[in-house]
């Protein structure tokens, strides 16, 4: 028996001993920073993935290069100063928008190539598988667009979130419809229909907002999910309609949302109000579509930042010059702001814990505490709770304007900052074709 | 009884242009017996072309359609030529792993050269329309997408006629039955298969040209389309211009009335359910020969 138990002591002894010869150099030995990155930057959510990679290129280019008068962290100076000025280099790899080449190529990012941070993957579902196997490696992992609120509700301790999830975000646009007719708005919305896609994002944002609707004071009269790449929607349109809600609560990627535009037009269907949640309302080429159409005025959504406010920060223009350097001149959408401001804070951590060791890591991220004037965008700052989320992250709700802009409409006093009208009801098709586009 | 009835016309009138998408798989099958695995990126860069034509040159998605049909019967031919002959006597896994091969490459050289966003038709005929309606007994008629069923239906008669009436459609079909028969009397095959590939490819991108009034183009939006084009084929009959047609306004409403009754999830799984349930008591397909 006494053997027995100095041989596993000898064993565990040695596995250790293996395990702490596999981390990471100390920062001594650093020469650069290695940044894993998987992204979809093929396959169905490629359109996203571009934008992530667009950030972490301008990233990149902010750490790497001195731009004095930047004031973003790691903005004045090249390099990282907390380990000798070495530069950021970021691994990306294309994991097609499928979730088991993520985890085959997060492997790999990290034994192979032997990064110290993993960012990634972009979309939640996604997310979700590779989050195991960054959490066995023990290095730090980061998804600052995800927001189903599940990544961060699972008790690991690698994974990071500067970004707010989607019940902060969805719990702002029903707030919003709560407060809003104690602030001048219509006093007869009491109906709403839910309409998602199927995979993890929507579904989430359907669940959060099924128990908040009603804690709202409305009642929820359809539920309908459908399956992502639709190529109608005309029968689903048909039952929106037949159930007549004050609201629909529309939560649906581009592709889909085209074909629903189009439908809904065919059928004459719009609702009072049309409140949006992330997919083609972040999405910057259907907005700027919408200016073509009129389609999108009246659309409300969840956004993380006051976008109409946030453009006149000197340190948000400067950061977008930077980002349209790799996005064939493209200005950020939200999802690249957010995405910009994580890896802008992942630097800030690195840089303090002048280490690239796990530990040091974890520990100067925990002590994160960033004030809003280094962010680009409207965070109340960034400081993280037990779950690795970071609790100043908040959501804002906007409008888009027969501008084609959008516009804040709550927090109540951003909404004031923004000096807006709502437009309410939302318009009819007949009277969106007869009004004069914003980009025609 | 209405809402049955709407979401009936509402099916055909998608399935119209399902078959339209879907007729150039069964070109190519009911001749060579070969799946083209990247059909649905020859319906990409169909829709790529016409709103290309449309964003740089103003032209109407609609009027694209003869230019962008030549350049892709071209680019099917080439395609045959270049890529498929060489595979063509070889396993069936060449053929297979050789059209999924174009698949990526196609792909990814949009995404390279264009990058994922979406894009959008903002200007033209059916765009324009899109607000107009038709109401006859209560079932309401989008003149855009009724406009497009028709167009595709018209193409799809047309293709039928040459198919059926003429000498080469003749030589087609001769080379499908049999091919060394054909040879005998003077058919080339090599130059029916590359025809094959020349009007799968055409017939496809100008159901894109119709298709890019309705919604948004990118890289990937093949995908959704072949998937229902696989199921059509098979469902009307490997081979089977006819059954293409059927099977595609079958798939068309099957989508739309399941919609109406049952949970969205369940359109799909209908159709393919729908498939499965012909394949037991009819596997070669509604109108397929074996």
């Amino acid at each position: 028996m006494r053997r027995a138990l100095v041989m596993l002591i000898a064993v565990t002894a040695l596995v250790s001993a293996a395990l702490v010869g596999q981390r990471p150099a100390p920062a001594a030995n650093v020469t650069e920073v290695l940044i894993g990155s998987v992204l979809p930057l093929t396959g169905n959510f490629a359109s996203l993935g571009q934008q992530y990679l667009w950030a972490a290129q301008t990233a990149e280019d902010i750490v790497n290069n001195d731009y004095a008068d930047l004031q973003v962290p790691l903005g004045p100076g090249k390099g990282f100063p907390g380990l000798g000025g070495v530069p950021i280099k970021f691994i990306v790899r294309d994991d097609q928008s499928r979730g088991e080449q993520a985890r085959t190529i997060v492997e790999q990012l990290i034994s192979v190539n032997k990064v110290h941070w993993i960012n990634g993957e972009g979309t939640s579902g996604t997310t979700s598988i590779i989050q195991p196997v960054v959490e066995s490696a023990g290095i730090p992992l980061s998804c600052h667009p995800c927001a189903s609120p599940t990544l961060t509700e699972k008790g690991l301790k690698w994974f990071w979130r500067t970004g707010p999830h989607d019940k902060v975000m969805v719990a702002s646009v029903f707030s919003f419809l709560k407060e809003w007719r104690d602030h001048g708005g219509p006093n007869d919305l009491k109906t709403v229909a839910l309409f998602t896609c199927d995979n993890l994002f929507c579904q989430d944002n359907r669940k959060v907002a099924a128990d908040l609707a009603p804690k709202a004071g409305f009642q929820v009269v359809l539920d309908l999910t459908t399956k992502t790449g639709a190529t109608t929607l005309a029968s689903e349109v048909q039952r929106l309609q037949a159930a007549n809600a004050d609201v629909l609560f529309f939560v649906q990627y581009t592709a889909e949302t085209t074909v629903f535009q189009n439908d809904a037009k065919r059928a004459g269907f719009m609702p009072k109000v049309i409140a949006t949640s992330n997919g083609a309302y972040s999405d910057e080429t259907w907005l700027q579509a919408q200016k073509k159409t009129n389609a999108g005025a009246g659309w409300l959504g969840r956004d993380p930042t006051a976008i109409d406010l946030v453009h006149q920060r000197a340190s948000w223009k400067k950061v977008n010059d930077i980002y349209k350097k790799y996005s064939r001149g493209q200005n950020m959408g939200e999802l690249a702001m957010r995405e910009i401001t994580g890896l802008l804070w992942m630097a800030d951590v690195i840089n303090r814990a002048k280490s690239v060791e796990p530990a040091a890591l974890a520990k100067a991220a925990r002590e994160t505490n960033m004030s809003p004037d280094q962010l680009i965008i409207d965070y109340k700052g960034i400081k993280f709770d037990d779950s690795n989320q970071n609790t100043l992250a908040t959501g804002v709700v906007t409008q888009i304007g027969w501008d084609g802009e959008k516009h804040t409409l709550w927090p109540w006093d951003l909404a004031t900052k923004a000096g807006f009208k709502p437009v309410f009801p939302n318009p009819s098709w007949q009277e969106r074709d007869s009004k004069p586009k914003p980009a025609s | 009884m209405t809402e049955l009835a709407q979401a009936i016309v509402n099916g055909l009138q998608m399935g119209f242009l399902y078959a339209l998408v879907a007729v150039g798989l069964t070109i190519i099958w009911g001749l060579m017996e070969m799946i083209n695995f990247a059909h649905g990126e020859f319906l990409m860069l169909g829709m790529f072309g016409a709103w290309g034509l449309s964003a740089s040159l103003g032209l109407d998605p609609l009027l694209a359609i003869l230019p962008l049909g030549l350049v892709m019967y071209g680019f099917g031919v080439l395609v045959y030529r270049a890529l498929m002959r060489r595979v063509q006597g070889g396993d069936p896994f060449t053929q297979i792993f050789a059209t999924i091969g174009l698949l990526f490459l196609l792909q990814n050289a949009v995404v390279a050269g264009f990058t994922s966003d979406y894009r959008f038709v903002g200007d033209s005929i059916l765009v324009r329309l899109s607000g107009a309606k038709l109401t006859v007994l209560g079932i309401t008629f989008g003149v855009p997408l009724l406009a497009a069923a028709g167009l595709a239906l018209l193409l799809f008669l047309a293709l039928y006629l040459f198919i059926e009436r003429t000498e080469f459609g003749l030589a087609l079909q001769a080379t499908s039955e049999d091919r060394e028969a054909a040879m005998l009397v003077g058919i080339r095959p090599t130059h029916m298969f590359a025809v094959a590939w020349g009007l799968g490819a055409a017939l496809v991108a100008i159901a894109g040209a119709i298709l890019v009034n309705f919604f948004a183009v990118y890289p990937q939006v093949g995908l959704q389309f072949t998937v229902l084009a696989y199921a059509i084929v098979a469902l009307g009959g490997f081979g089977s211009i006819l059954g293409t047609l059927l099977a595609a306004l079958v798939v068309g409403v099957i989508q739309s009335v399941t919609v109406v009754y049952l949970p969205p999830a369940f359109k799909d799984a209908f159709v393919f359910a729908s498939y499965l349930l012909i394949g037991l008591f009819r596997p070669q397909g509604l109108f397929g020969r074996f």
